[in-house]
């Protein structure tokens, strides 16, 4: 059975320390080790800076299911209806996101569900129960 | 607890040191920008940028840094980092920047380039 965690922030920067402290909460329930909750902690916010640019507005919504040694992260960014949308950060910072997300993370990608951008990951702990 | 974001500037015999400490990130990192964006501007001949109290750095923490690194290249200056926390250390290696930034265990060690 997996447990799912919900998270809704506005999309104020100042609150990704929230999906941070939310990720590493999470990979530690999973038994990552401390590299592990670490990793995740930033993918995390790569997979949320990935939907946001300075200035944005609106809402970022997170979902971190875990399933026995697996965590999943889906966050999907909804603007507000005032917003020019997601444009995400300069393509330098996303391509250095995506190297980031590709280090650390065993699966990520982004799609479009019903207008709005969504962007995941799933992230398995290395270690072998005994 | 991490240490709340923080960040002082000190210019001594035309070395500037930018000393940042607490987690860098799209929240914290215009503040970082326009710091270093004034500290390069003055002209000054080395900027060290001060990571060892760092604690989180993300990339758009990185695209600030390479954005002042241009900048300083362009200005005729130069530019150097301190960083010793493993966690920060690896996100410059995982992205390769460890061959673009001068970067330097202590403070020390990067003031003396």
């Amino acid at each position: 059975m997996s447990d799912v965690v919900d998270l809704s922030l506005p999309a104020g920067a100042d609150l990704l320390v929230l999906a941070r402290l939310t990720a590493a909460t999470v990979a530690s329930r999973a038994g990552f080790d401390v590299e592990e909750i670490e990793d995740l902690r930033l993918a995390v916010d790569e997979l949320c800076v990935s939907l946001l640019h300075e200035g944005a507005d609106g809402r970022l919504n997170l979902a971190f299911t875990r399933d026995g040694t697996l965590v999943e992260v889906s966050c999907t960014f909804q603007p507000a209806s005032s917003s020019n949308g997601t444009g995400g950060e300069s393509e330098a910072v996303q391509g250095l996101s995506a190297q980031i997300l590709d280090a650390l993370v065993d699966e990520h990608g982004r799609e479009t569900v019903a207008g709005d951008d969504r962007a995941w990951l799933r992230k398995r702990r290395s270690r072998q129960e005994d | 607890m991490e240490e709340a974001f923080d960040i002082t500037e000190e210019t001594r015999e035309g070395i500037s040191t930018v000393s940042v400490v607490g987690e860098i990130d799209i929240a914290t990192a215009p503040t970082l920008r326009e710091i270093l964006e004034s500290t390069i501007d003055r002209g000054v001949e080395v900027v060290v940028v001060d990571l060892l109290g760092v604690t989180f750095i993300d990339s758009t923490a990185l695209g600030v840094l390479i954005g002042a690194l241009k900048r300083c290249n362009e200005a005729g200056g130069s530019m150097r980092i301190a960083v010793s926390d493993q966690r920060v250390l690896k996100v410059f290696e995982i992205t390769g920047l460890t061959d673009l930034f001068s970067i330097f265990p202590t403070l020390e060690e990067a003031v003396q380039g």
